[in-house]
């Protein structure tokens, strides 16, 4: 009940009270206003302004402008309007399931309706991927962002974005097609501000998007680049390296796969101007100390920044083994699985450009897709593009570095960090010749990237989507420097070609899978030439492909990358070749059934290893049923199945089994989860053909033989199922103990898909390693050009709004192996549930 | 009479300056109201009621055009309250009126002073 001044004075009548209580009473009105004005200052002050983790709640939550709008946001209908900067009218359609198709009557309007339709449908995300790369999350996030901001201030895609955008000739295409893109994102916050129908992620964390420019598009190209391509291993090496000893390190973590793989180009290789690489020797104590603090501060970085290994399938078969007499791609690029996804599937069409497939939004090109000629899709090629120098530095040559002989003084670049709730923050990065300084703690390290070499791949993705033929494909790749791409290529004449594009570094001499001396002698010197880097076309098998593998054999004359460094391991290149060079014809369903495939080569090859050492064993009633299913089992990592739990396990226990006596003995700085695969290769091969190796008798472990060492293993596994599955080996169902989430892009757990049971693990064609598996297929593409279909799916859906019907309506189908057809612009018109726009200038 | 219609539009222009996007317009109705309505006992309820009406309106008329359950779901997994859709909509609803609310009570204690001093107690 709230006391007024009119219940205590005015609607009173006039009586005489006792003085004591006319004083009381001339107080009371007082009171009574300074309670008002400081619950309507406190009611004010939380709807007016941010209140530690809450927004402004009046805007926030107005019901016409603030967050409840993407109600409104969510409903896509037929629209005509007019939008700034148009040549032409521009026809958009708008599938049933989100899917656009625009068509324009000049290049330039074409990508800026595809500026406009991005926006539309994925402004946060934009806004956030150009944020996270040019070090400005802070200034929506707070304090909490900080250290990335200062990463990727450090590493400089910025710098690299700004470096691109002044070498491009105003009459360059590229130049063009980001001028004209950027103006379409603008139309649309444009407009979304005038009407309220901003996302309501900016709503929430209270700001506005500033105006998009070509270099934002840039730096979302280079995001990616990062996660790419910017790898650690080096100074994980330095240190095993330092804790194993150099003779365990070269013997475990070699130069060349241990284990037996399916490279693509077998060769001849050409054998040019090779550089000289070192034999392996010791790591000092403070280049380990260096690179342990430099790996301290990465591994502190949020999930992404870093790239910790690949996984993406795609292959081609050629006409001669196509049951429709026309060439097959597949292609499955194996990404962080988000909502909304990284993709934005769309048809482009324009006088001069017929492309369809996906685009990230951001940036103005189809990515991945086909046009009425060829069809494309790429792997990431994991060759080394990421080296580290230590900076010779004395006290009497403050601020300076020795190079080449000389006293060389860092350039230093200085920014300013805005920081929500915050002071701003002043970061000064130094760069020496080699890259930017990234840690000063122990020896200065700096690095050098292949991302922060400025590269045109806007114009190389330009000439992709227009190319006609195998030879324009491949002259436009030579202008694509990083990230290292296996890019597959199949076309309407029944070729097929992969090659695997990109820089592959050469340094002068030295170690280059270590931190090197940043002194001269041990700089990057170019690059493998292009018609030397790995390629085939139209290979005799007629069937061609890339996992993530070594492409080329132990003859290939040029250091890409040592065997953790990190190339895949390689089951899913065995598997996948296994598939297609069966004999008899292949078809597009053939293809879709590959890309869905939980055949776990691995396990193809250990288990019936692992049945033979237990074969006159004395077995407990669950290690023989265990053995059993084992028995049984066709190696496919399905939901339902027990056997795959149990490989499942064994793996790890296996590994643990054999390592973690000398990860204990030797105390090893880095995780084994670091090196697992690189790991998994040496056991791998020791347990098929080297038994007897030393690894299996660690200190403290005795002597013992491959064989012991599974025994144990198994036999520790079961028990410890039991413990964690419960005694009924029926229940250890796959689908039980491996799950698959699509996490939120913003971390909004709330908005995740799953976790949900799902097949597949880190070495099938289906990728689903980790637990719960947050990568795998983001995209899977299946083109057959004999009767020219296309079909597709992606997880996700084309809108970032969770309130829109299109945040998770691809999810189902793509969870179920099933494919979307990939309809032109003109099959679209006619199809059911088609929105139009018609855009006018 | 006189009031009724008087209630009667403040409760118009208040939703009316919400529907318009200005979220604040329920407390500045409410401090008219509380400073021209004599009885604070009635003027600071009808304030809440106003508050509270004019940030509801827009939201039924919302959800009857697009309906609000994905929204409200969507917002309370924001907000870290998962599958909790009624505590965005009760968060909105609450700060509409509140809003009407405490500009009806700062009017009408404002009022009080005002007339306190006048009648010299």
């Amino acid at each position: 009940m709230f006391v007024t001044a009119e219940t205590a004075v005015a609607e009173r009548p006039a009586v005489q009270v006792a003085s004591a209580s006319r004083r009381r009473g001339s107080r009371l009105p007082s009171l009574n206003l300074l309670a008002a004005t400081l619950v309507s200052a406190a009611v004010l002050y939380a709807a007016l302004f941010p209140v530690g983790p809450l927004p402004a709640l009046g805007p926030a939550f107005n019901p016409i402008t603030g967050a409840w709008t993407m109600a409104a946001d969510a409903q896509v209908t037929d629209r005509t309007f007019r939008l700034a900067g148009l040549q032409q009218p521009v026809k958009v359609l708008l599938e049933q399931d989100g899917t656009a198709h625009l068509t324009a009557q000049t290049d330039h309007d074409l990508f800026l309706a595809t500026g406009y339709v991005h926006a539309k449908f994925r402004l946060f995300q934009m806004d956030l991927m150009r944020r996270q790369g040019e070090g400005r999350l802070s200034q929506i996030v707070g304090k909490a962002a900080l250290d990335s901001d200062r990463f990727e201030l450090q590493l400089g895609l910025l710098r690299t974005a700004e470096a691109e955008w002044n070498a491009l000739a105003a009459d360059d295409e590229a130049h063009a097609a980001l001028l004209a893109y950027a103006q379409g994102v603008n139309d649309r916050i444009a407009e979304a501000e005038s009407m309220h129908q901003l996302d309501a992620m900016f709503t929430l964390l209270g700001y506005q998007p500033r105006p998009w420019s070509p270099i934002d598009s840039l730096v979302v190209k280079g995001d990616m680049t990062q996660t790419l391509n910017f790898t650690d291993t080096p100074l994980v090496m330095a240190l095993l390296n330092k804790s194993l000893g150099a003779d365990l390190a070269s013997e475990w973590f070699p130069i060349l796969p241990p284990n037996a793989q399916s490279p693509y180009d077998l060769g001849p290789y050409s054998n040019r101007s090779l550089a000289p690489i070192e034999a392996p020797g010791l790591v000092s104590d403070a280049e380990a100390a260096s690179a342990n603090a430099l790996l301290d501060r990465l591994e502190a970085l949020p999930p992404g920044l870093i790239a910790k290994g690949g996984a993406s399938n795609n292959w081609a078969v050629g006409g001669a083994k196509s049951s429709s007499g026309g060439a097959l791609l597949a292609g499955d690029p194996h990404l962080h699985l988000t909502l909304p996804a990284i993709w934005f599937q769309l048809t482009m069409d324009s006088p001069r450009y017929h492309a369809a497939g996906v685009s990230i939004p951001g940036t103005p090109v189809v990515l991945i897709g086909h046009n009425e000629h060829i069809a494309w899709s790429l792997t990431d090629a994991q060759n080394q593009q990421t080296f580290f120098y230590q900076e010779h530095e004395d006290s009497t040559h403050s601020g300076q570095y020795l190079w080449n002989g000389t006293w060389r003084r860092y350039q230093t670049v200085n920014y300013d960090v805005p920081v929500a709730g915050g002071p701003t923050q002043h970061l000064a990065v130094k760069l020496s010749v080699h890259g930017p300084v990234i840690s000063e703690r122990g020896q200065t390290t700096s690095v050098w990237w292949a991302g922060n070499v400025p590269s045109q791949d806007l114009r190389v993705l330009l000439d992709i989507d227009r190319s006609r033929s195998w030879q324009e494909f491949r002259d436009a790749l030579r202008g694509w420097y990083s990230p290292t791409h296996n890019f597959v290529y199949a076309d309407e004449r029944g070729n097929i070609g992969l090659i695997s594009a990109g820089y592959y570094p050469q340094v002068a001499k030295g170690r280059p899978w270590l931190p090197m001396p940043g002194t001269g002698e041990y700089d990057i010197i170019g690059t493998i030439p292009f018609d030397d880097i790995p390629q085939a076309y139209n290979p005799p098998a007629n069937v061609i492909w890339s996992a993530n593998q070594r492409q080329v054999t132990k003859d290939y004359p040029y250091y890409i990358g040592t065997a953790s460094n990190f190339f895949n391991p390689g089951y899913r290149a065995n598997e996948i070749h296994r598939v297609l060079s069966q004999p008899g014809k292949l078809s597009a369903s053939d293809m879709q059934a590959l890309q869905t495939d939980t055949r776990d080569y691995l396990a193809s090859e250990i288990v019936p290893v692992l049945l033979k050492s237990l074969s006159s064993e004395h077995l407990n009633a669950t290690e023989a049923s265990a053995v059993a299913l084992l028995n049984d089992w066709d190696f496919r990592m399905e939901t339902g199945s027990v056997a795959a739990s149990v490989w499942w396990y064994f793996w790890g226990w296996y590994l643990t089994e054999t390592f973690n006596p000398w990860w204990k003995s030797r105390a090893v700085k880095v995780g084994m989860g670091e090196v697992w695969d690189a790991l998994g290769q040496d056991l791998e091969m020791w347990t098929l053909a080297d038994p007897n190796n030393r690894a299996f008798s660690a200190p403290g472990i005795g002597s013992r033989t491959a064989g012991d060492a599974l025994r144990k293993s198994f036999r520790q596994l079961i028990a410890d199922l039991v413990k964690m599955l419960g005694p009924n080996l029926r229940s250890w169902t796959y689908g039980r103990v491996h799950k698959r989430t699509l996490e939120n892009l913003a971390d909004v757990a709330g908005l995740n898909y799953g976790p949900r049971a799902d097949r597949g693990d880190a070495n099938t064609p289906l990728a689903a390693g980790g637990y719960p598996s947050t990568e795998g297929p983001s995209w899977r593409m299946v083109v057959d050009w004999g009767s020219h279909t296309f079909q597709s799916i992606y997880p996700g859906g084309q809108s970032e709004n969770p309130a829109s019907g299109w945040y998770t309506n691809h999810v189902d189908t793509w969870w179920a192996g099933r494919l979307n057809p990939m309809l032109s612009a003109d099959q679209a018109s006619t199809a059911a549930g088609v929105r139009a726009w018609s855009m006018r200038p | 009479m006189r009031l009724y219609l008087f209630l009667l539009v403040a409760g118009i222009v208040a939703i009316a300056g919400v529907l318009v996007g200005l979220w604040w317009a329920p407390f500045v109705v409410g401090l008219a109201l509380g400073i021209v309505v004599r009885r604070g006992r009635i003027g600071v309820p009808i304030g809440a009621a106003i508050g509270l009406l004019a940030w509801l309106a827009p939201l039924a008329i919302a959800h009857e055009s697009h309906g609000l359950g994905l929204t409200a779901t969507s917002l309370a997994a924001i907000m870290g309250f998962d599958h909790q859709p009624a505590v965005p909509l009760a968060l909105t609803l609450l700060l509409g009126t509140l809003l009407g609310l405490t500009g009806a009570w700062l009017g009408a204690s404002s009022r009080g002073v005002v007339t306190s001093v006048r009648s010299g107690t």
